[in-house]
C-alpha cells in the first residue's frame, strides 16, 4: 500500500522514539559496569532489537488496515496456540516457561497473545449486536479474554494475565458498559484483598452498602454484587494458600518492604533508596551508585525507572512521565476520531496496555504498587516486548491515517 | 463517546498526579535520608589494625612479639555445599558443624570471606593452595598472632590477649575497641592494653552489592593506623628462663625477684603456667576446661594471688615490731627454747625439737626459733603484730603494675570479733601469728616488697614491670621509680633485721647455711607455710649483695617441706645467675652453690 508520509502521526510515532531511545540510554547506564561481559552489551541488542521493532512498525502501517480487521480471530487463535505451546516446549527460567528459545533470542508469546486478545476483542465488540449490558455479550467477551489469560496464568505469570484482564475490562468500558457496572465487577478483586483481615474486610463491607444504597442500581443488581463481595471475601484464606510462596512473599512485602530487608522487600527498599537519592538533578548518566554497583536488581528490565530516577533525578521522571501523558492523551484523542468502531476499540485497548504497564511499573518502583515484573513500555530491556509496544504503535497510527474509513 | 474519553483523559491525569505525588515524597522530601542510605550501602568500612606494640626484657630481648601468620576464611556465597567443608575438615582438622558454628560467628554478607580459623600452619596453607580445586570459596589472608617468645610461666607477668567478645564489648570504649578486635585479657597485656594497642585506622571502599571491592571511596578520607607503643621490661630473660627451669622438678610455686633499689621486678614466675600462645586468638572450649579445671590452677598468677601463710619469713616483722616497741633490745632474752613452749593448757612446739636454749634477738631469727617469738608475739599483741604488718604493706595490694592483684588479709582483734565472736577466741592465736601461721595470708609479692624495704634502708619502692615505654613517634618514656611508703623500722632496728637476716646464711645455727659462699654475701629468711591440705609449703626469701643488696628473691614451692631444704636453694640458684652476670661468669662459678634438690 501507498502511503502519504505527511499524513502519518509523527508526533506519536516520536514520543514513541524518543521514549526508546532514553531506554537504550538507561539500558547502557544500567549494564554498563556489570561484570558480564553478555550484560554489557545488552544496550547495543536493544538498540538492534529496535531497528526490528521499526520494520515491524513499517510492515503493519503498510498492510491495509482492513486486513487486520478480517484477520483478527486468526491471529488470536495463533496467539493461543503459542501459549499452549509454550507451556509444553518452554524454556524454564525461574521456576516459569514463558519463552522460547530460538537460538539467541527468546520470544515471549504472551505478548504474541496480548495482541490476538487485543484484535479479535475489538472485532467482537465492533460487531455484535448484542446490547452493551447482555449477559451473553459479557460472557462471550470474557471467554474471549480467559482462554490467554489462564494459559498465562499458568506459567505462571500473574502480572501478564493481569493484562489480559485489563484489555478485556479497557474495552467493556469504551464499547459502552456503564462504569457502575465496572466498578462492581471489580469489586469482588477489592473484597478478595480487603478479606486478609478482618477489620478491613469489615469497614469494606460497610462501604460497598452505603454505596450501593446512594446509588440505587437496581436491587437484583445490587444483591447479586455483595453476595459476590461476600463470597470473594470469604475464599480468600483458600485463595492464599494456592498463591506460589514468591506470590505471597510479594504481596507481604508491598504491604510491609522492611518485613524482610534482604529478602523479598530488597527490590523495593533498593529501588526507593535508588529513586530518592537521585534527588531533583540526578547523580548524572552513568553515575548512579545503586545501578553501577548492583544494589538495584533487574535494573535493564522491571526497575529501569529506578535507573531513571537515580540519574536524572525528578526532572528525568517528569519528562517520561509527561511524554507518556501525551501519547496516552494523543493515542485516546485518535480513538475518539476515528470512525471504525474497530479501529476506535483496537486503539482503546491498545493504550489500555501501555498505560496498565505504565502504571503497575512505575508504581512498583515509586512503592505505591507490588512487586508484579511487568516492564515499562519502551523503556525496559527485552526484544519482544519493544516488538509488542511499537506493533501497538503501528496499529494505532495504521488506524488513524485510516480515520475516515468505517 | 465524549464522556467516556473525559473519563479516561481524567484517569490518566490522577494516575499522573499520583506519580508526581510519590516521586515528590521520594526525591525531595525523602531525599537527604535516602541518599544517606545510598552512601551507607556501598560504604565498607574496614579497620586498619596497627602492629601491637612489642615487649622486651631489660636487655632488649623480646619477650612478646607479633608473628605473621595465615587466616583461614570461607566465603559462603562461592561455598559448594558438601564438598569445601567435608574437603576442609580433614585438612585442617575441625569438623563442619565446627567451620559452620565459626561461618555464622564471623559472616558480615555472603561475598566476604568469613574467618574459620585463625593462625593456620604454613604446611596446611601449601596443601590448600595446591589443591585448590577441591576447595571453591576457601580464601586465606595474611594476618598477624600475638607471640610468646618467653618461658611458660612468664604468662604471669604478660598476660594474653584474645577477641573482646560480646558481653565486654559493651564496658569499653566504643571508640577503642568494636567486637571481635583483639584486647589483653590479663597481665601486662591487659594493664597497659591501651598504649600497647595503638589506635586502628579505618579504610573506607566502595563496594559492589556483592561484597566485591571496586576501589577506595571517594566521600571519606582515609585514616591511618598509629602503631603501639614498644614496653620494655625490667624483666632480665636470663633470671626468668632460670625461674621457670628450677620448678621442672616441682608441682606449684611462685617465684619474684625485685632490685630493692627501685621495686622493678627481675623476674616473676608462676607455676605451674601455660602456653599463652594457644591462649591469643580463639579458645576452643575443650582447651578452656582442661585449663581452668586443672587441679594445679594453671591460671592462677601465684605471686599475686596465691595466698599463703608467711611462716618464718614473717618473724622479721614480729622482732622488728618488739624492738620499735622497746619489748626488748638487741640484748634481751627470753625463758629458754626447749622445743616448745608451754601456753595454758596448750604445749606450742618449736620447729626444733631439740630446742635453742637461750637467745637474742639475731640469733632467735638465725636459728627462727618459734619459741623466742612466741613470747615476744605475747608481749606485743596481737593488734601490736597487726599494726606493723600493715605498716609493711601486708593485707593490702602492693599496687604492681598489673590487674587484679589480691589484698592477703591482715587479722586483728576486730577481725577476729567478727570471725569467731567476742570472747570467743584467746591469746593463743597471738603465738600462732607471731610465727606467721594462722590465720594470717600474704601473697609472695607482698613478701618480696617488705624485704626490699629490709634491704633499702626502709624504703619501699613500688613493684613495677615496666621499664620505659618507646612511644610509635620514636620517644622514650622512662618509667621513674616510685616511692611507695617507708618501714616502720628505726636505722637501728633495721640493721638489727639485716644481722638477722646475714645469720641465717652465715651463722652456724643459720637455718640457710648452704647457701653460703666466699664471693658474695647473702641473707635471707626461711619459712615453712603449714599448709592443712598437705604438706607444708616451703618459703626462702633472699637479699643479696648483703653489703649494698641489689636483688630480693622470694620463692614459694608448694608442698616441699621445709624452707631451708627446697625454696632456699632455689633462690640460691637465682641470685647466683644474677651475681654471675654480675661479676662475670668464671668467678661465681667457682663458688660453692648447692644445686637444687627435689
Amino acid at each position: 500500500m501507498i502511503l502519504n508520509y505527511r499524513n502519518l502521526d509523527w508526533k506519536l510515532i516520536g514520543v514513541a522514539f524518543a521514549l526508546s531511545v532514553i531506554g537504550i540510554l538507561l539500558i547502557m547506564s544500567a549494564t554498563h559496569f556489570s561484570s558480564s561481559s553478555f550484560e554489557r552489551y545488552y544496550y547495543q541488542r536493544q538498540a538492534l532489537w529496535l531497528c526490528v521493532a521499526m520494520f515491524v512498525f513499517a510492515v503493519i502501517v503498510h498492510l491495509p488496515f482492513r486486513f487486520l480487521d478480517l484477520l483478527a480471530y486468526l491471529f488470536y487463535a495463533v496467539g493461543v496456540i503459542l501459549l499452549a505451546l509454550v507451556l509444553v516446549i518452554g524454556h524454564t527460567r525461574l521456576g516459569a516457561s514463558r519463552w522460547f528459545d530460538l537460538g539467541p533470542i527468546s520470544l515471549s508469546p504472551s505478548d504474541v497473545g496480548k495482541i490476538g486478545l487485543l484484535l479479535a476483542l475489538a472485532r467482537f465488540f465492533a460487531y455484535t449486536r448484542l446490547p452493551v449490558t447482555s449477559k451473553r455479550r459479557l460472557a462471550l467477551s470474557a471467554l474471549l479474554m480467559l482462554v490467554p489469560a489462564l494459559l498465562v496464568l499458568k506459567q505462571p505469570d500473574l502480572g501478564t494475565s493481569l493484562v489480559f484482564f485489563v484489555v478485556l475490562f479497557a474495552l467493556w468500558f469504551w464499547s459502552g458498559l456503564s462504569p457502575l457496572y465496572l466498578l462492581l465487577i471489580v469489586t469482588p478483586i477489592a473484597s478478595l484483598v480487603t478479606a486478609s483481615h478482618w477489620l478491613s474486610w469489615a469497614i469494606y463491607l460497610v462501604a460497598l452498602l452505603v454505596f450501593l444504597t446512594l446509588l440505587k442500581p437496581g436491587m437484583l443488581f445490587s444483591v447479586v454484587a455483595f453476595t459476590s463481595n461476600l463470597g470473594f471475601g470469604m475464599i480468600t484464606p483458600f485463595m492464599w494458600n494456592r498463591l506460589a510462596d514468591y506470590q505471597k512473599s510479594r504481596i507481604i512485602t508491598f504491604l510491609d518492604p522492611g518485613h524482610d530487608p534482604r529478602g523479598a522487600g530488597y527490590q523495593i527498599i533498593q529501588s526507593k533508596i535508588a529513586i530518592g537519592s537521585g534527588g531533583l538533578w540526578g547523580k548524572g548518566f552513568l553515575s548512579g551508585s545503586q545501578a553501577k554497583l548492583d544494589f538495584l536488581p533487574e535494573r535493564h528490565t522491571d526497575f529501569i525507572f529506578s535507573v531513571l530516577g537515580e540519574e536524572f533525578g525528578l526532572l528525568g521522571c517528569l519528562i517520561v512521565i509527561v511524554l507518556f501523558g501525551y501519547l496516552f492523551f494523543r493515542c485516546l484523542k485518535i480513538a475518539v476520531r476515528c470512525r471504525s468502531r474497530f479501529a476506535s476499540y483496537l486503539i482503546a485497548g491498545a493504550t489500555a496496555i501501555i498505560f496498565f504497564q505504565f502504571v503497575v511499573n512505575i508504581g512498583m518502583a515509586i512503592g505505591i504498587m507490588p512487586v508484579t515484573g511487568l516492564p515499562l513500555p519502551f523503556l525496559s530491556y527485552g526484544g519482544t516486548a519493544l516488538v509488542l509496544f511499537w506493533t501497538l504503535i503501528a496499529l494505532i497510527v495504521s488506524a488513524d491515517y485510516n480515520w475516515q474509513e468505517y | 463517546m465524549g464522556d467516556r474519553y473525559r473519563l479516561a483523559l481524567c484517569v490518566v491525569a490522577v494516575v499522573v498526579l499520583f506519580m508526581f505525588g510519590g516521586l515528590i515524597k521520594l526525591q525531595i522530601v525523602q531525599h537527604d535520608e535516602l541518599s544517606a542510605l545510598s552512601e551507607s550501602n556501598r560504604l565498607r568500612v574496614v579497620p586498619i589494625v596497627p602492629p601491637r606494640g612489642i615487649m622486651y626484657d631489660r636487655e632488649g630481648r623480646q619477650i612478646v612479639n607479633n608473628r605473621p601468620s595465615y587466616t583461614l576464611s570461607v566465603v559462603p556465597a562461592e561455598e559448594v555445599k558438601g564438598k569445601t567443608l567435608a574437603n576442609l575438615s580433614t585438612v585442617i582438622g575441625l569438623d563442619t558443624t565446627q567451620i559452620r558454628r565459626n561461618v555464622r560467628r564471623t559472616m558480615i554478607t555472603q561475598y566476604q570471606p568469613a574467618p574459620i580459623m585463625r593462625d593456620v600452619p604454613f604446611d596446611k596453607i601449601a596443601v590448600l593452595e595446591e589443591r585448590s580445586g577441591d576447595f571453591p570459596g576457601i580464601s586465606y589472608q595474611m594476618d598477624r598472632v600475638r607471640q610468646y617468645v618467653a618461658p611458660p610461666g612468664s604468662e604471669a607477668f604478660s598476660g594474653y590477649v584474645g577477641e573482646l567478645s560480646a558481653d565486654e564489648v559493651e564496658r569499653v570504649d566504643p571508640d577503642l575497641y568494636r567486637l571481635g578486635s583483639m584486647i589483653g585479657k590479663k597481665g601486662l597485656e591487659k594493664q597497659y592494653d591501651q598504649l600497647l594497642r595503638g589506635k586502628e585506622g579505618t579504610a573506607y571502599f566502595e563496594v559492589f552489592s556483592s561484597g566485591q571491592v571496586l576501589g577506595p571511596y571517594a566521600g571519606k578520607q582515609r585514616v591511618e593506623a598509629v602503631a603501639g607503643a614498644d614496653l620494655t621490661l625490667s624483666i632480665d630473660l636470663d633470671l626468668q628462663q632460670l625461674a621457670t627451669q628450677v620448678f621442672d622438678s616441682f608441682c606449684c610455686g611462685a617465684i619474684v625477684a625485685m632490685d630493692p633499689r627501685t621495686g622493678e621486678v627481675l623476674a616473676l614466675t608462676s607455676y605451674p603456667g601455660f602456653d599463652a600462645n594457644v591462649f591469643s586468638g580463639v579458645v576452643s572450649e575443650s582447651l578452656w576446661n582442661a585449663v581452668s579445671t586443672n587441679p594445679a590452677h594453671p591460671l592462677l598468677n601465684r605471686d599475686l594471688n596465691g595466698l599463703y601463710p608467711p611462716g618464718s619469713t614473717f618473724k622479721l616483722i614480729t622482732v622488728g615490731a618488739g624492738l620499735e616497741e622497746r619489748a626488748i633490745d638487741i640484748n634481751s632474752t627470753f625463758r629458754p627454747c626447749y622445743g616448745g613452749y608451754q601456753f595454758g593448757t596448750r604445749f606450742f612446739r618449736c620447729w626444733d625439737k631439740g630446742g635453742h636454749g637461750i637467745l637474742t634477738a639475731t640469733h632467735a631469727l638465725e636459728a627462727s626459733c618459734d619459741v623466742y617469738m612466741y613470747q615476744l608475739g605475747l608481749k606485743i599483741g596481737i593488734d601490736g603484730l597487726s599494726k606493723y604488718m600493715g605498716a609493711c604493706g601486708f593485707g593490702k595490694p602492693t599496687g604492681i603494675d598489673l590487674p587484679g592483684e589480691a589484698a592477703g588479709l591482715n587479722p586483728n582483734t576486730e577481725w577476729y570479733n567478727s570471725r569467731y565472736g567476742k570472747n570467743r577466741w584467746t591469746n593463743a592465736l597471738t603465738l600462732n601469728n607471731a610465727i606467721g601461721q594462722g590465720e594470717i595470708l600474704t601473697t609472695p609479692i607482698q613478701l618480696a616488697q617488705f624485704y626490699c624495704g629490709l634491704a633499702n634502708h626502709g624504703l619501699v619502692y613500688r613493684p613495677h614491670l615496666v621499664k620505659s615505654i618507646r612511644y610509635p613517634n620514636g620517644k622514650s618514656a622512662p618509667v621513674t621509680p616510685e616511692l611507695s611508703f617507708k618501714l616502720p623500722f628505726s636505722e637501728s632496728t633495721l640493721a638489727t633485721l639485716n644481722e638477722g637476716l646475714r645469720l641465717v646464711v652465715e651463722g652456724n645455727q643459720g637455718t640457710a647455711r648452704r647457701l653460703k659462699n666466699d664471693l658474695y654475701s647473702i641473707g635471707g629468711k626461711t619459712g615453712t607455710a603449714q599448709n592443712p591440705h598437705g604438706n607444708d609449703h616451703s618459703w626462702f626469701v633472699g637479699v643479696a649483695p648483703l653489703e649494698n643488696p641489689e636483688i630480693v628473691c622470694c620463692a614459694i614451692v608448694e608442698n616441699a617441706g621445709h624452707g631451708s631444704e627446697v625454696a632456699a636453694p632455689v633462690v640460691g640458684q637465682i641470685i647466683k645467675k644474677y651475681m654471675e652476670k654480675k661479676l662475670g661468669l668464671n668467678k661465681v662459678a667457682q663458688a660453692t652453690i648447692p644445686e637444687v634438690q627435689p
